[in-house]
């Protein structure tokens, strides 16, 4: 008696201990998932009873000109903030990837931006790109500046280049980023800028403010862009999401580089290759499926971007903003007008599918997948 | 030989140099990106203590950080009876400011015109306070004295002082002041810079001159506490909001601890039947967005998670925080963390365990979970920052009445409470730099969890 009771204790156990969470993974996410699927092919309101309409919601969605901006707006946002993040965590990573005393605080820092909430960050960005906000402030001071920051750039580049050749001539082992010589160019260009605007020869220009309406505007960067222009407030909600997600993935790399062996370097060393060769042919490769979970966890969080869209509101027109997923709330939860729950969630199934395919192609095109699987 | 070694010490010196060189030049490169980094958070927190945030140019200077004007308000609120630091104007108390003008040639002297302004705390629909009553109507003033007078090349430049008087019996907490000048007379300084300068510089205009150091320095940080109340119940809003995050933190992240690694180690160890199908679906679930089961979600708290609370009497579980935790007790993510904690861990002590007779149940509880400490370390520092930094969901479930709100949904309505025409931007910032405090603190205490708890996610996933 007394084995059976535990023997049958045994085989419940894993059932017991995973009930709370599955009670919670049933009814919130499976009964919910699978409903939403329904409700794709219905009329619903949130309050009369759904009646079954077949496929009509899809195809209304896709005559829907709002739907369309949203989903344009959806995947310029998932690619561009993606690709751009990746490199910049990447990069910020390898500069990180330093024993130097003090390194922690640096990481801790750049660290900042990523466990702040997504609401403090677009109010603190929406302040800056004001009218007269901080980021057109600074393009006014880039431009009153921009010559003497020119002339400024190219002593700099200048004088390393004199100083690299000079010793190439010679025949030294020296690289065009030889850090000793980036400090001495650094020191030189500033004296002689200095001195140039000393002795009034070159001068700030008596420029306008700079006025750009980064939010409550129409207009559609790069206006060279064409087809693939897209509207200027999503390029500032770019900015803001790259800002804050570049640190996380920035972490993730930096975990990858610590398992690089040292001695491949070592032997990249003593064949002679240059800093960047190494990034590319040693770094780059070995960090590959770090790259394929940093590309696909930013794929799956940026196609889901819906806070920034929210919290800007009405400060930015809708069709410059809104993406799918604030598509779909917006269906949902209309305010003014009747719910169009069945629209909303057939918008939800397109992006949940979008995401799904998006990682898929991704895994297939990188060659990777193991790692979200074991 | 000798040769040799001089040679030798020539490389070694070069090398020592270029490491040198190396080293400060990535510092330099370190210390531009935290100017990036950091620099968005300082500068919205220096600029969340101006009095206008958004007026141009945006500098980093700030009255607020000037120690003139901290003494200025330190004197002043002593004068008015107060401590100093937090300051007002006692009955019978005497509170005298110098301010110094210059008169540009051509412009008859005469001085300032003393107006005790009657303003309403707050903006738009947070001027709730109507029966105020205002210092304005019981204290005197007397016409500025002139106390020095220096003549200047183009003009003259001539002190005052103006006192104000506290002849009623009662005590005060604030002391605004309007003083008005003849047009091109120009404000050159004051025991107090004033909050606004307008009307080209007619108006010098001070919100409170008694205020006292601390709510002079962070004024937009106590109107976030002082002007916005609940219409329901009168309780200061923005400290509600607080304890609901924090209460609904705590909670979720006790559940979170104890139902993920439960379930973690179900997943990570035991045999069941579909085992691999259940984990192949907690790795779909997190793919899949909020957006697409939040609807469903919505319609199971409202008709009270399929009618069932509602039969032992229980209404909607919308905007009750009931609704809020039950439908994320814990998170598919948190599962898979521990999971691949515990599939990390060696299997010998738990097979001893086995052989010894113990249960599934014990090995758990006494092998198992302490083993687990620092992924429950950094699980908890992810659960927390998570849930506090939460906006899609409880934007859903919390829509009425404010005094349910979280910090997140409770600063989205700063947006309306602090527009009118433009925005009111010192609040706004005052609010989002105090909401995103706790989470920073946290940060700086742990930040060794932080870092691993982005590992356990990502590199072992």
């Amino acid at each position: 008696m007394e084995n059976k009771w535990s023997s049958l204790k045994e085989k419940t156990a894993p059932y017991i201990l995973l009930s709370p969470f599955l009670f919670g993974f049933i009814i919130f996410f499976g009964y919910a998932f699978i409903r939403s699927l329904y409700f794709s092919f219905t009329d619903y309101d949130l309050f009369s009873i759904p009646n079954w309409v077949g496929i009509k919601n899809y195809i209304n969605l896709f005559k829907e000109h709002l739907f369309a901006t949203a989903l344009r707006n959806s995947l310029t946002f998932a690619i561009i903030v993606t690709t751009l993040q990746t490199i910049f965590a990447l990069l910020l990573a390898v500069v990180m990837n330093q024993k130097i005393r003090g390194i922690r605080y640096f990481r801790a820092a750049y660290y900042m931006p990523s466990v702040t909430s997504s609401i403090v960050i677009t109010l603190i960005f929406m302040w800056m790109f004001q009218r007269q906000g901080v980021i057109n402030y600074l393009l006014t001071i880039f431009r009153r500046y921009g010559l003497i920051i020119g002339v400024f750039l190219t002593f700099l580049v200048g004088i390393q280049l004199l100083l690299v050749v000079r010793e190439k001539l010679r025949s030294r082992p020296v690289e065009y980023f030889e850090p000793g010589y980036i400090i001495l160019s650094i020191i030189l260009a500033a004296i002689i800028t200095y001195v140039l605007k000393d002795f009034g020869i070159i001068k700030p220009i008596e420029a306008k403010a700079v006025d750009i309406f980064w939010l409550n505007t129409r207009e559609k960067v790069p206006f060279w862009g064409g087809p693939f222009a897209f509207p200027r407030p999503l390029g500032a909600i770019m900015i803001l999401n790259i800002w804050t997600t570049t640190p996380t993935f920035m972490i993730l790399y930096l975990a990858g580089l610590q398992d690089i062996p040292r001695v491949l370097y070592e032997a990249a060393d003593v064949d002679g290759a240059t800093g960047l060769q190494k990034l590319w042919y040693i770094t780059v490769p070995q960090l590959k499926h770090i790259t394929f979970l940093v590309v696909t966890l930013g794929l799956i969080g940026t196609l889901q971007m819906f806070d920034q869209v929210k919290i800007i509101g009405n400060q930015a027109p809708l069709e410059s903003t809104i993406t799918l997923a604030y598509y779909v709330y917006q269906s949902a939860f209309p305010g003014a007008s009747a719910p169009k729950v069945g629209m909303a969630s057939a918008a939800a199934i397109i992006l949940a599918v979008l995401t799904l395919t998006v990682v898929l192609i991704q895994k297939i095109f990188s060659g990777e997948g193991r790692e979200l699987r074991d | 030989m000798k040769i040799q070694q001089n040679y030798d010490n020539d490389v070694n010196l070069k090398i020592k140099r270029r490491r040198w060189m190396n080293v400060g030049l990535i510092y330099l490169i370190l210390l531009l990106f935290s100017v990036l980094f950091m620099g968005t958070f300082l500068f919205g927190a220096i600029s969340s203590l101006k009095d206008n945030p958004g007026s141009w140019p945006p500098t980093l200077k700030t009255e607020q950080l000037s120690l003139k004007n901290w003494i200025g308000a330190y004197k002043l609120a002593r004068q008015g009876g107060g401590s100093g630091f937090f300051g007002e104007l006692k009955s019978g108390y005497k509170v005298s400011l110098e301010v110094t003008y210059k008169y540009p040639k051509g412009i008859e002297i005469q001085p300032p015109q003393i107006i005790i302004p009657k303003r309403f705390k707050g903006t738009g629909r947070t001027a709730l306070e109507l029966d105020r009553e205002f210092t304005a109507d019981f204290v005197e003033t007397k016409p500025a004295k002139e106390i020095d007078r220096i003549p200047e090349k183009d003009g003259t430049q001539v002190s005052y002082k103006v006192i104000v008087i506290n002849t009623s019996q009662k005590d005060f907490s604030e002391l605004p002041l309007d003083l008005v000048v003849p047009y091109k007379v120009k404000f050159i300084k004051a025991t107090l810079f004033p909050n606004r300068i307008e009307r080209l510089g007619m108006v010098q205009s001070w919100n409170n001159l008694v205020s006292g150091v601390i709510p002079y320095v962070f004024h937009n940080h106590f109107r976030v506490f002082n002007e916005n109340y609940s219409r329901s119940t009168g309780k200061r809003l923005f400290t509600t909001w607080i304890f609901n995050s924090f209460f609904i933190c705590i909670i979720k992240v006790i559940t979170t601890l104890i139902f993920a690694s439960m379930a973690g180690y179900a997943l990570a160890r035991l045999r069941f039947y579909g085992k691999n199908t259940l984990f192949i679906f907690i790795l779909f679930s997190m793919m899949i967005p909020g957006q697409v089961t939040f609807i469903s979600n919505y319609l199971v708290l409202r008709d009270g998670i399929f009618g069932l609370t509602k039969l032992f009497g229980g209404g909607s579980l919308l905007n009750t925080f009931t609704g809020l935790i039950i439908s994320g007790l814990v998170g598919a993510s948190a599962v898979f963390i521990m999971k691949q904690f515990f599939e990390g861990l060696p299997r010998e002590m738990e097979e001893a365990a086995r052989i010894d007779g113990a249960s599934t149940y014990q090995i758990f509880a006494k092998i198992m979970l302490p083993l687990a400490k620092p992924a429950l370390g950094a699980l908890t520092i992810l659960t927390f920052q998570g849930v506090w930094n939460e906006f899609f969901w409880p934007l859903v479930v919390l829509t009425s009445p404010m005094d349910k709100f979280t910090l997140t949904i409770g600063l989205l309505s700063f947006k309306d409470t602090y527009a009118s025409g433009t925005f009111d931007w010192g609040p706004i910032l005052a609010g989002a730099i105090i909401s995103a405090l706790p989470v920073i603190i946290l940060f700086i205490v742990f930040q060794r969890y932080f870092i691993e708890g982005i590992s356990f996610s990502g590199i072992k996933g």
